[in-house]
C-alpha cells in the first residue's frame, strides 16, 4: 500500500517528460492517469515519463487538471473545454492520443478518438489518404477488387440509394 | 482472535526458526502420484497455528476429508482432495503460499518445499512477510524490480481488494537475483461466516529468459514499433509479460490496431468503415474484422437492437448485414403458408412478435363480439402452426386495442373496445412462462379510455401510447407514457405546450433510442377528419419534450420517377429499421394509391426525405399496422389476405430487409 502523506499539504508529483522537463502537479489530478497511478502506488514521487515530449505533456497536464476539477455545475464548462481541446491538427492529436493511450487516461481516450472519428466521416477514401499520409499499397487489380466489394459505401457522395432508380 | 494474537504468534515462531511441514494431500500426491485417501502423512504440527487458523471451512471438494480431523488442511478448507492437477499438470509440482488476510499486510504464514527450492527462500526467512519481496531483484532492496509489470502488480492488488480469485504471470526473483517467471493463482479462502481469512498463493515458477541490462526505466508498454511484430508470451524488449496477445502495430498510423480498430473504427457508421476499407491494406485488415464490425453496428444502432439481431439471425455476418441494410439490396417480399387456425374467426385483432414468435390477442368476432384469446405462432418450428395459448384468467376482450412486446418475451394490452365501453387497462404476459399468464398492471391514474390508438415500445420496457377515440367519439391528442420496469409502474403524461392535430390510426415508431417518429392517421382538420400524411417527432430524452413537425420532402435522384410522398394514410404499417430508417406501407389510403408501394425515412436527417423503394417478389393485396409483426429487426410479416370479409390469417407476407445469412453466404 502507498504511503499517503497525512499532512495537510496536498501531495505534488514530478513528471519528467522524454525531454527531460519536469512538471509539477497535484498527485489527486495526476492520478486521472493509470499508469501514474500505478506508479504512485510503488511510492514514486518524480514519474520519468520516456514515452512524452514536452509539448505533449503541457497539453495532457492542461486536460488533467480542467477534469480534476471537474463538479456536478461545471459539466457544461468542461464540455466546451473539451471542444476546444481537439482543435488540433491531426499530427498534434495523433501525439496527443499515443500518450494518452500510454498513460491510460481513458476518457482523454474516448475525447480523442472520438475527435478522429468525427475527422474521418464522409470522407472519400482519398481524402482519408491524404490526410493521414497513407500511401496507397494495393496493386491496381486489388484495388479495383476492393472497391467493387465497398462501391456500395462509397457511390453518390455517401448518398443514399435510391432504388426507385432501378 | 485478533491482529495482536497473530502477532504475537508470529514473533515466537520466527525466533523458534520453525518450520512448517506440509500435510496437504496434494503434495502427498504431487510425491506418490496417487490421492491417498485419510492419509495425512506425518509431520510436525504447530498447535498454535491450527488454533489461529480457524473454523472448519466445509468446501464442496472437501467430501474426502475426515472433518473430524484437526489438520490444517482442514482448516484451511483448502480442496485438499482435490489434485493440484485441475490447473497445473500433475506432475509438475507446485509451490504454495498462504497468507494470513486478517492482517492487512497479508503476512505469509505458510510456504511449502517447493516454494523453497524454487525460490531459495528458506521458510523462516519469508514468514511474517508479505510476499512481494518476490518482486525484489535483491533481498535488501525495498522496493520491486522495474521490470516487473506496474499493471499485473494492481491487478493483483484489485483481486485481493475485491476478494476474487486471480490469475496471472509475474515477474519474481529467487534470492540470488535470478529472474523467475511466476505463473501465480490466488485465491480468497473464507471462514463460515464468509469474512476471507486467508489467500492461498500457488505458483507454477520457470526460468524468465530475460536480459536484465537491457532495460530501461521505469519499464511501458510498447506502443509504436516501425515494423509489425508477433508478441507470443513474452515482449522480449521490455520483458513485460503479455497474455497470449497478438498484436500487430500499423506502422503507418503508429497506433497499435487496439486504439485503432477499437476505439476509432467502432464510432464510424458502417458505411464509413467500408468505404475506409479502401485506404490501405492494414485498414482493410482490420474493418473485416467481424468483432470490430459487430461493434460498428452496436455503436451505430445501439446495444438492443444488435442484441435482437445477433439473437434471432444464425450465422450473422456484421459487415453484411450493414450493407444490406444501408442498400436495402435483398430486401424482397415472400409469401408464408402457415397451419393451424385462428377460431372463431375474427377481425380487428391485434399482432405483435415476441422473438420468433408471433401473438395475436383479441379482436372483434360474429356479430361485434370482442374476444379475449390468445394465439401463437412460432415461426422457429419446422411446420410453424397457430396455436391457442391456454392462459389462467385473460383480459376482458376486445378489439381496436394494442398489443407492443416489451423485453424479450413479454407482451403488453392497451385500452381498446370492450363488451362495456372502451377500456384503459393494462395487462402484460410473459410468454415464456411455464404457465403464460395475464397480469394487470394498475398503473395509478390511467389515461382516458380510447380505441384505435396507437403505441410503441421505447428502450425495450416503456409503453407510450397516443391519440385515439374516446367512448363520446373524440378525438384525442395526449401522449402518455408507463414504464414497465418499476416495481409500481405508473402512467404518466407527457406534457407538451404544442401537440399534433388529435387522431386514430396513426403509427408510433420508436427509433434513436429515445425519440417517436407519428406518421397518418385519421386527423382531426377543422370540423372535418382526414386522412394525414404528415409526420411528427419528438425526443423523451429532452428536458421538457415537444411534439415538432417534421417537413419531409421527396427525394429526387438522378433517373428517378417523379419525386413522391406516402399518400395520406391511416391503419398503415411503420416498421423501425436496425439502422434507424422507418418504412411505411400499407393501410387505408385516399385515392386510388397502391398500398404495396414502400417509402423510406431517415427522420434523423437534417432535411429527412422520402424516397420510394420498389421490391421485388409478390406484395400482399393490403397490409394493416395492427396484424404485421416485425421479427428478429429484419423481417416485417404481414399476416393474411383479406378477401370479402374474411382474414385468412394462414397466409403471411413477408418483407425480408436482408438475406437470411445461414442460407446464402
Amino acid at each position: 500500500m502507498a504511503s499517503s502523506s497525512k499532512t495537510e499539504q496536498k501531495k505534488m508529483l514530478i513528471l519528467k517528460s522524454s525531454e527531460e522537463e519536469e512538471f509539477e502537479i497535484e498527485e489527486s489530478i495526476a492520478v486521472q492517469s493509470g499508469t501514474i497511478k500505478n506508479m504512485v502506488e510503488d511510492d514514486f514521487t518524480l514519474i520519468p515519463l520516456p514515452n512524452v515530449d514536452t509539448e505533449t505533456l503541457i497539453k495532457i497536464i492542461k486536460y488533467m487538471k480542467k477534469h480534476g476539477e471537474k463538479t456536478k455545475s461545471n459539466e457544461k464548462d468542461i464540455e466546451e473545454f473539451d471542444k476546444e481541446f481537439v482543435k488540433k491538427s491531426f499530427t498534434e492529436l495523433k501525439e496527443l492520443v499515443l500518450a494518452a493511450n500510454y498513460l491510460h487516461i481513458t476518457s482523454l481516450i474516448d475525447l480523442l478518438c472520438q475527435a478522429f472519428a468525427d475527422r474521418i466521416k464522409n470522407k472519400s477514401v482519398k481524402a482519408i489518404r491524404e490526410i493521414f499520409g497513407i500511401p496507397n499499397d494495393f496493386t491496381p487489380e486489388e484495388e479495383a477488387e476492393v472497391y467493387e466489394q465497398h462501391k456500395w459505401a462509397h457511390e453518390e457522395g455517401k448518398e443514399h440509394i435510391d432504388h426507385s432508380a432501378y | 482472535m485478533g491482529v495482536k494474537k497473530v502477532e504475537e504468534e508470529e514473533e515466537e515462531n520466527r525466533a523458534r526458526g520453525k518450520r512448517l511441514k506440509c500435510t496437504f494431500n496434494m503434495e502427498k500426491q504431487q510425491e506418490g502420484g496417487a490421492k491417498e485417501e485419510h492419509d495425512y502423512g506425518e509431520g510436525e504440527i504447530d498447535d498454535d497455528y491450527e488454533q489461529f487458523i480457524g473454523e472448519d471451512d466445509d468446501s464442496d471438494e472437501d467430501d474426502e476429508h475426515d472433518n473430524d480431523d484437526e489438520e490444517i488442511g482442514d482448516n484451511i478448507g483448502v480442496p485438499c482432495s482435490q489434485p493440484v492437477g485441475f490447473f497445473y499438470p500433475l506432475t509438475t509440482p507446485s509451490s504454495i503460499v498462504v497468507s494470513d488476510a486478517l492482517d492487512p499486510d497479508l503476512p505469509v504464514i505458510y510456504v511449502n518445499t517447493v516454494f523453497e527450492i524454487s525460490t531459495g527462500y528458506r521458510a523462516d526467512e519469508v514468514l511474517g512477510r508479505n510476499c512481494r519481496f518476490l518482486q525484489f531483484r535483491d533481498p535488501r532492496a525495498q522496493r520491486r524490480h522495474p521490470l516487473v509489470d506496474p499493471v499485473v502488480v494492481s491487478e493483483i492488488r484489485r483481486c485481493l481488494e475485491e476478494g476474487v480469485d486471480f490469475q496471472g504471470e509475474l515477474l519474481n526473483f529467487r534470492k540470488d537475483g535470478t529472474p523467475l517467471v511466476n505463473r501465480l493463482r490466488l485465491a480468497p479462502i473464507h471462514s463460515d461466516d464468509g469474512t476471507v481469512t486467508h489467500i492461498i498463493g500457488i505458483q507454477m515458477f520457470s526460468e524468465a529468459k530475460i536480459d536484465l541490462n537491457t532495460v530501461s526505466y521505469p519499464v511501458f508498454k510498447e506502443t509504436c514499433q516501425p515494423h509489425c511484430e508477433e508478441f507470443s508470451e513474452y515482449s522480449i524488449k521490455s520483458g513485460n509479460l503479455l497474455h497470449c496477445q497478438h498484436r500487430e502495430i500499423c506502422g503507418i498510423l503508429q497506433l497499435s490496431d487496439e486504439v485503432l480498430a477499437h476505439n476509432i473504427l467502432s464510432r464510424l457508421t458502417p458505411r464509413d468503415v467500408a468505404s475506409i476499407g479502401s485506404v490501405c491494406r492494414r485498414i482493410r485488415q482490420l474493418t473485416k474484422n467481424e468483432h470490430v464490425r459487430k461493434m460498428v453496428c452496436q455503436n451505430a444502432w445501439g446495444a438492443d437492437v444488435t442484441g435482437v439481431l445477433e439473437h434471432m439471425t444464425k450465422k450473422l455476418a456484421w459487415g453484411r448485414l450493414a450493407r444490406e441494410l444501408t442498400t436495402l439490396e435483398a430486401v424482397c417480399w415472400k409469401k408464408l403458408t402457415v397451419r393451424g387456425a385462428v377460431e372463431p374467426s375474427r377481425c380487428n385483432f391485434s399482432a405483435c412478435a415476441a422473438g420468433n414468435r408471433l401473438v395475436l390477442f383479441g379482436g372483434e368476432g360474429v356479430n361485434m363480439q370482442p374476444m379475449d384469446d390468445t394465439f401463437v405462432l412460432n415461426l422457429d418450428a419446422a411446420n410453424p402452426e397457430w396455436r391457442r395459448v391456454s392462459v389462467k384468467s385473460s383480459p376482458p376482450g376486445r378489439w381496436g386495442h394494442t398489443l407492443s412486446c416489451l423485453n424479450g418475451s413479454w407482451l403488453v394490452v392497451f385500452g381498446g373496445c370492450g363488451r362495456q365501453g372502451l377500456l384503459n387497462d393494462v395487462f402484460v404476459l410473459d410468454l415464456d412462462a411455464k404457465q403464460p399468464t395475464w397480469k394487470e398492471v394498475s398503473g395509478g391514474t390511467p389515461p382516458l379510455p380510447r380505441s384505435w390508438h396507437s403505441s410503441c415500445t421505447m428502450e425495450g420496457s416503456k409503453l407510450v401510447v397516443s391519440g385515439g377515440c374516446t367512448d363520446a367519439g373524440v378525438l384525442l391528442s395526449d401522449t402518455y407514457l408507463l414504464d414497465l420496469t418499476n416495481d409500481k409502474p405508473t402512467w404518466r403524461e407527457i406534457p407538451t405546450t404544442w401537440a399534433p392535430p388529435s387522431r386514430l390510426g396513426h403509427s408510433l415508431s420508436a427509433y434513436g433510442k429515445t425519440k417517436i417518429l407519428m406518421f397518418g392517421g385519421l386527423a382531426k382538420s377543422g370540423h372535418l377528419r382526414l386522412r394525414s400524411g404528415e409526420s411528427y417527432t419528438i425526443d423523451l430524452e429532452d428536458e421538457r419534450p415537444q411534439w415538432r413537425q417534421l417537413e419531409c420532402g421527396a427525394f429526387t435522384g438522378v433517373g428517378s420517377q417523379n419525386a413522391v410522398v406516402p399518400p395520406p394514410r391511416l391503419d398503415h404499417v411503420a416498421v423501425t429499421m436496425p439502422c434507424g430508417r422507418i418504412i411505411i406501407f400499407g393501410g387505408s389510403i385516399a385515392g386510388l394509391h397502391s398500398p404495396s408501394q414502400l417509402f423510406l425515412l431517415d427522420p434523423s436527417e437534417e432535411k429527412p426525405l422520402w424516397r420510394t423503394l420498389n421490391v421485388p417478389g409478390q406484395p400482399p393485396k393490403f397490409a394493416w399496422g395492427h396484424s404485421t409483426c416485425v421479427v428478429g429487426g429484419t423481417r416485417v410479416l404481414v399476416l393474411g389476405g383479406h378477401t370479402g370479409e374474411e382474414w385468412i390469417l394462414n397466409e403471411l407476407y413477408e418483407l425480408c430487409l436482408a438475406s437470411k445469412q445461414d442460407s446464402e453466404a
